[in-house]
């Protein structure tokens, strides 16, 4: 569902990712760690096409996003750290908006139900100016979700919400990845890691550390000891120091 | 506090010092400041100094006018500092409060400091401020130079003149905060201030025009010896009297001599340090609305780095329906037109925004109207035709050049949302187009307006021959054919400019982000005039050549078609073109390269 092979991305003489290879399946969660500047974010804008990575490939449903960006791109949601919404639509306004981007037919019988599921029904004819931050976190997720994409990546996700929007938001990958949609999300929580995610990736400054399953990785970094936190793991693998 | 307030300042100004030295490595911060200080130097500076012979004969002769001018901008200047106060007692705000920063409040207000400490710290911070805008002030605008006194004693009075206003304004919402909460007859105070203070401006227009009149019909024009006038109506003791704060005010600035600023300077400052008691002994509360307003200012602060024009008045943007019902299916160009109107409608449409329209058009039609109807009387010519045309030419000229500045909603309203746009399953070329119809639509609308304005204004009397019903209706449909184009293609500029060159363009949107911004601006205002040109000119050469080419052999509105449709071809290559390209960059544009 998402194949990445040999990407990078260079700032001038500055390589934020190198040579960044891996591959996420229908029904994965994959975790991307890794101290502050390890190149998590410009990974996931790599990947949902924002910037344009300097070499390497990456295939989302089966589409090179380098040579067919637009179908690549209909597959693909995209959800930053912070909601990034168009502040004079109301949240009815967005949804029709983003269903006439995405082509998305009949959307009023997919809205409604996104929108009683995240609570926002009662808000539908209200601003961005006017919610919440944990409601803007959510109208930005019905956005996303209303094309029903198979491939979904988060950025630092739980930023912002409260103890029930951190529950909610946890449930809603894992629900979303066992209906079949692969998922890539970057976050410092390593709790999160152990609540959502099947496979980890390891970043430190721009490469790849570590990769595989959670059991995989902590093997990789316990050096036989029992019962070693995925803290502990995360320190071990990055050596303790920023990206 | 005053040294916590000292330390702050001083240290803060030092290290933006440094910061703005340092960023003149990069290119973009030095061209601008070399143009901007190079422009200062030619149009301020350099015009300020010595005078030529000639020219200082002239300012004698000036002299005289310029008193008039200036005790007229005086007075209209004091009514407007009324006007303001009036206000605040008209409509004063919910929860008053001082102006201070969101760090100042996150640091200052949690501290064990006193209420008293607080507005003490607002005053004097203010004072820096004040300190720097009254130097600047006297050193660049030497125009009051022919009444005497020095730069220096301009800068203390200029001082005055605002540390006094500032005092007076904190002071009326402090004293409106403590009368909300304290007194019951709150509404009474305010009406009882209000009429007071419309008594007393009414009181000093009735002394004014009175000694006005006298002085007229002593003499056999107001402009024979306009100092005299200004004299007479100073040294009236009625007048005198009404306008003695302002006179304690004022009076430094308008020292004619060290001797005379000595002696005003007195009463200027005691006056001022009974502001200073009255600010900083009024009890009342100011916290919540200091917060509010500091929240509204960091608000307006992002929204102008966002690329966003300033919301006109306090008020918050409000839902409304869509221009038109958006189907979900066809081109998604479309669903940005229709997303950019909605937000133009709430962003430039406001009641309150189109009010200042209507008074500046107002003003506009006062102060043209009688300068064009004198030319049109002076031809023999007609009177309502001329200056409709000036008008409608002179719109038009600013709907081009300036309306891409205002008109905003496209991808320089998007910035913060580029990494959104960036991820629909979208042709970078046509997120642009779609980006760039709502303006162009907005600013053609205009021109068509004023193109029908035009046409039904044009030769009433019919002296123009070649001029007949038809031409004139050919003419019309095809320039309002030309016009989206035109449009189109200007909004082209500063877009691709924000694409081109992010680091620049953010520059140019921090407000007061120093004389390098300033010459970023201007810079940019240049380019938008020199592409319009370049669009337009050869524009206008194929249209002149076709129309002269074939009018003999087809008459004038058939050449008038034909000229259209090579001008249309020109200018709808060149949007092609500037579209594709505008997409192509926007696909690669990545915003954290160039704002590193």
């Amino acid at each position: 569902m998402i194949e990445v092979q040999a990407l990078a991305k260079q700032y001038g003489s500055f390589s934020a990712v190198r040579d960044l290879s891996f591959s996420v399946r229908p029904g994965e969660v994959l975790g991307l760690v890794g101290p502050n500047g390890a190149g998590k974010t410009t990974t996931l804008r790599c990947l949902a096409g924002i910037i344009p990575m300097t070499s390497g490939t990456v295939r989302v449903a089966g589409h090179d996003l380098a040579v067919d960006p637009v179908e690549a791109k209909r597959h693909l949601a995209f959800f930053a750290d912070e909601p990034r919404l168009f502040e004079y639509l109301t949240v009815r306004q967005h949804l029709a908006f983003v269903a006439r981007i995405y082509g998305v037919r009949d959307h009023e019988t997919i809205a409604t139900p996104l929108l009683e599921e995240l609570e926002l029904l009662e808000k539908a004819d209200e601003l961005p100016g006017e919610l919440s931050r944990g409601m803007k976190q959510k109208l930005v997720i019905a956005c996303g979700l209303l094309h029903s994409p198979s491939v979904m990546f988060f950025d630092e996700p739980l930023t912002g919400l409260d103890p029930l929007g951190i529950r909610r938001m946890k449930d809603s990958i894992v629900r979303r990845a066992q209906a079949g949609a692969a998922v890539v999300l970057s976050s410092h929580l390593l709790h999160l890691l152990e609540e959502v995610c099947t496979n980890v990736l390891i970043l430190k400054k721009g490469e790849k550390v570590a990769d595989g399953t959670l059991s995989e990785v902590s093997a990789q970094f316990s050096n036989g000891e029992a019962g070693v936190s995925l803290e502990e793991i995360f320190i071990r693998a990055t050596g303790g120091t920023e990206g | 506090m005053l040294g916590a307030l000292l330390y702050l300042r001083l240290t803060s100004l030092r290290n933006l010092l440094v910061q703005r030295v340092r960023r003149l490595r990069q290119p973009k911060y030095l061209v601008g400041t070399a143009v901007a200080v190079a422009y200062f130097y030619f149009i301020l500076i350099h015009r300020n100094g010595p005078a030529a012979p000639a020219a200082a004969m002239a300012a004698q002769s000036m002299a005289q006018a310029g008193l008039l001018a200036s005790a007229a901008t005086c007075g209209g200047l004091c009514l407007l500092a009324v006007l303001r106060i009036a206000f605040l007692w008209i409509m004063p705000d919910e929860k008053p409060g001082l102006r201070f920063t969101e760090p100042e409040i996150a640091f200052l207000f949690p501290a064990p400091v006193s209420r008293r400490a607080l507005i003490h710290f607002r005053l004097v911070s203010s004072q820096f401020a004040i300190l720097f805008t009254s130097v600047l002030i006297a050193f660049f605008f030497n125009r009051a130079g022919y009444m005497g006194g020095s730069r220096a004693t301009r800068a203390i009075g200029w001082w005055i003149i605002l540390s006094t206003f500032d005092l007076h304004l904190n002071g009326t919402k402090l004293t409106l905060s403590r009368l909300r909460e304290r007194s019951p007859r709150f509404l009474a105070w305010r009406i009882a201030v209000v009429l007071a203070l419309a008594a007393y401006v009414y009181a000093v227009f009735r002394s004014g025009i009175a000694l006005v009149n006298a002085y007229a019909t002593q003499t056999q024009s107001l402009l024979e010896a306009p100092g005299a006038l200004v004299h007479q109506v100073l040294s009236s003791p009625v007048f005198f009297w009404l306008t003695l704060p302002f006179r304690f005010v004022l009076a430094p600035y308008f020292a004619s001599g060290l001797g005379d600023f000595a002696a005003a300077l007195g009463p200027a400052l005691l006056f001022l340090g009974l502001h200073y008691y009255w600010v900083s002994h009024t009890e009342a509360r100011f916290e919540e609305g200091s917060i509010a307003l500091a929240e509204k200012r960091a608000a307006a602060k992002a929204a102008m780095q966002r690329g966003e024009m300033p919301r006109i008045g306090n008020s918050r943007p409000k839902a409304s329906p869509g221009p038109f019902p958006l189907s979900e299916s066809g081109p998604p160009e479309i669903a940005f037109l229709w997303k950019n109107l909605l937000s133009m409608r709430s962003a430039l449409f406001s009641r309150r925004a189109l009010l200042i329209v209507a008074a500046l058009a107002l003003w506009a039609a006062a102060s043209l109207g009688p300068v064009l109807s004198h030319q049109a009387r002076r031809n023999g010519g007609d009177f309502f035709s001329p200056m409709v045309l000036g008008f409608t030419a002179i719109i038009a000229v600013y709907t081009v050049l300036l309306g891409p500045q205002i008109a905003r909603q496209d991808l320089r309203g998007d910035l913060a949302n580029a990494d959104i746009l960036k991820t629909y399953p979208v042709a970078g070329w046509r997120i642009a187009l779609g980006q760039l119809l709502a303006p162009t639509l907005v600013l053609s609308s205009i021109l068509w307006v004023l193109i029908v304005v035009a046409a039904a204004a044009a030769d009433p009397l019919g002296t123009i021959g070649w001029l007949s019903p038809g031409v004139r209706v050919t003419a019309a449909v095809c320039l309002a054919a030309v016009v989206p184009f035109v449009c189109l293609i200007q909004m082209l500029v500063p877009n691709t400019a924000m694409v081109l060159f992010p680091g620049w363009y953010q520059a140019t949107r921090s407000r007061g982000g120093g004389i390098e911004v300033i010459g970023q601006r201007m810079i940019f205002g240049v380019v938008q005039l020199l592409f319009a040109l370049l669009v337009v000119v050869p524009s206008v050469l194929a249209a002149l050549l076709v129309v002269f080419s074939s009018q003999w052999i087809l008459g004038a509105g058939p050449a008038i078609v034909l000229a259209t449709a090579a001008v249309l071809m020109i200018l709808a290559s060149e949007s092609v073109m500037g579209i594709w390209w505008l997409g192509e960059r926007f696909e690669r544009f990545d915003l954290s390269v160039d704002t590193r």
